[in-house]
């Protein structure tokens, strides 16, 4: 019963975007053949999109740009994880000096990661190392304040309980609060990842020579319209796929376990 | 271990209300003590002073002639709710006290297992916290206190979801632990039957503030029926004492009866 109801509800998924797609054809042909609204090469169309697409995988080029781009966001996220973790930890023992420079961090996460890209380029020059540094700018603030508020929201239950059965401090952080925020921590990361992504697109289009960002931008500057569409859905597709393959299913594994999902 | 409360008074932060008010109390080595009182006049609290989870606003409380300053595994406490970690099955939450305190594995493995054989949760003690019923937790945390075999037991209404026959069943259970062990046991129950079934000492409180009305010796020999005539005169003689306190004793007393 449930499972056929999976299958229906994917084809009815399945359905939409092939309506989407044929809709999508549908609108670049009319206003490109039938009312001119644009001159055909000014509009990506699917047809178009799925020629570049097999075009730069043929040259490899597609493949090496994702590559690139991947190792650069887990570059930038494996150090504002580490950082972001010490920071974060830091801000929930010393409440005082945590309250102090919240702000600042939310004003940091609130600034589009772009913003840093003229800073990195000075700093950096247009090397991989500005690239990280927007991608680590763009990301660490979530890891703070993911790390800080899961701590915040550990049920005081949850401490009295492990004093009483004579939890020392190792014991406490070990058995008790590193599990209790591990949920919240990789949705924190969650979080973290697809701003690491973002930033990394803005540093690619404005800082480098190979990527997916860089793709985007070469497709502007030979005015391919369609290799332009292309890259932007290879984006898509690739951050939706890190984020529902890796860290959704490891929360939900999580949290299925404690009983905290139906 | 003995504990002391002298003139303990608590105020939480927040309220203008004396919660506990000048509360006085000698609990000697190897007593079974029963509090009963009714619904918010303070037990918890009492509780959680003596456990060092908080701090009494004026007077001290001591423990073998130490003054408590913080909680300890010699005190181990069995809360009210059953506060079992979500993330660790049945077992892994009844080790994990024995864990913090250094006990080998082979006496974890040991412990755990006599302890949840005797509250019949053997067959599920690789179940997850969210697959076992309310009572099953509350079975698993007494297990989980028990396995620590602490000198002192702090016990808050640790039967309260718990069927009259199983209840019946652990009630003989620990008495049987404490008079093997010779341990301090402070129990606060709803119950004024358990109470006269496990304690050494009955010790009624008062509402607003918390006060100590009563302390009621009970010397009937062990191990006591409920039957017995002795056992019913006592029980009618300190439900006259805190009939007019404990509204809510006295109605599970009456629905029971
Ligand atoms: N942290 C707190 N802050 C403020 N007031 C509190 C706090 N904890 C308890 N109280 C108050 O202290 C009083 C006694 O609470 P307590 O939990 O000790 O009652 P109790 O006797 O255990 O009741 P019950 O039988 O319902 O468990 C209540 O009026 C409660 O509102
Ligand atoms: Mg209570």
């Amino acid at each position: 019963m449930k499972k056929t109801n999976t299958i229906r509800n994917r084809i009815w998924v399945l359905l939409f975007y092939v309506v989407l797609i044929g809709f999508w054809q549908l609108i670049y042909y009319l206003g490109a053949n039938v009312f001119g609204w644009w001159k055909p090469y000014a509009f990506p169309n699917p047809q178009g999109v799925a020629y570049s697409f097999v075009g730069l995988m043929e040259e490899g080029k597609l493949v090496i740009a994702i590559l690139y781009s991947f190792k650069r966001c887990l570059m930038g996220f494996a150090i504002s994880v580490v950082i972001g973790v010490i920071l974060g930890m830091f801000i929930s023992f010393f409440p005082k000096a945590g309250n102090a420079v919240k702000p600042l961090i939310s004003g940091i996460q609130s600034l589009p990661s772009v913003c840093w890209v003229p800073f990195a380029i000075l700093w950096f020059g247009l090397k991989e190392s500005s690239i990280l540094f927007v991608v680590v700018m763009g990301s660490i603030c979530s890891v703070i304040v993911a790390i800080d508020s899961s701590f915040k929201s550990v049920p005081p239950m949850y401490i009295k309980v492990a004093r009483t059965l004579g939890a020392d401090n190792v014991s406490l952080y070990r058995y008790v609060l590193l599990p209790a925020i591990l949920p919240m921590v990789v949705s924190g990361l969650r979080q973290a990842w697809s701003f690491a992504w973002r930033a990394l697109m803005s540093a690619e289009v404005m800082a480098a020579t190979i990527g997916l960002g860089f793709s985007l931008q070469s497709g502007r500057d030979m005015a391919d319209i369609n290799q332009v569409g292309m890259v932007m859905i290879v984006i898509i597709l690739l951050g939706i796929a890190v984020d529902k393959f890796v860290f959704s299913t490891i929360e939900n594994k999580l949290l299925r376990k404690r009983g905290m999902l139906v | 271990m003995s504990i002391i409360l002298s003139n303990v008074s608590k105020t939480f932060d927040g309220t203008k209300r004396e919660t506990l008010s000048d509360i006085s109390l000698n609990i000697e080595d190897g007593e079974f003590i029963c509090v009963v009182g009714p619904s918010g006049c303070g037990k918890s609290t009492m509780l959680n002073l003596i456990a060092g989870l908080d701090r009494p606003t004026s007077g001290t409380i001591s423990v073998d002639g130490r003054e408590v300053t913080g909680p300890g595994a010699d005190r181990v406490v069995m809360f009210q709710e059953a506060a079992l970690y979500p993330w660790l099955t049945v077992i892994q939450n009844v080790r994990l006290g024995m864990k913090f305190i250094g006990i080998s594995n082979d006496e974890q493995e040991r412990r755990a297992m006599h302890y949840l054989k005797m509250v019949h949760l053997w067959d599920f003690k690789d179940y997850s916290v969210h697959e076992i019923s309310g009572g099953m937790k509350q079975r698993t945390s007494l297990a989980r206190s028990l396995c620590m075999e602490s000198d002192i037991l702090l016990m808050d209404e640790p039967f309260s979801a718990l069927d009259k026959q199983t209840t019946n069943k652990l009630r003989e259970e620990l008495t049987s632990i404490w008079s093997e062990t010779g341990k301090t046991i402070f129990f606060i129950t709803h119950s004024i039957e358990e109470a006269v079934y496990l304690a050494d000492k009955i010790i009624v409180l008062s509402d607003n503030p918390g006060t100590i009305k009563k302390v009621v010796e009970n010397d009937l020999p062990r191990p006591r029926h409920i039957e017995d005539a002795d056992f019913i005169s006592l029980r009618k003689n300190l439900l006259s004492y805190v009939r007019k306190e404990v509204d809510k004793v006295e109605k599970d007393e009456y629905d029971t009866k």
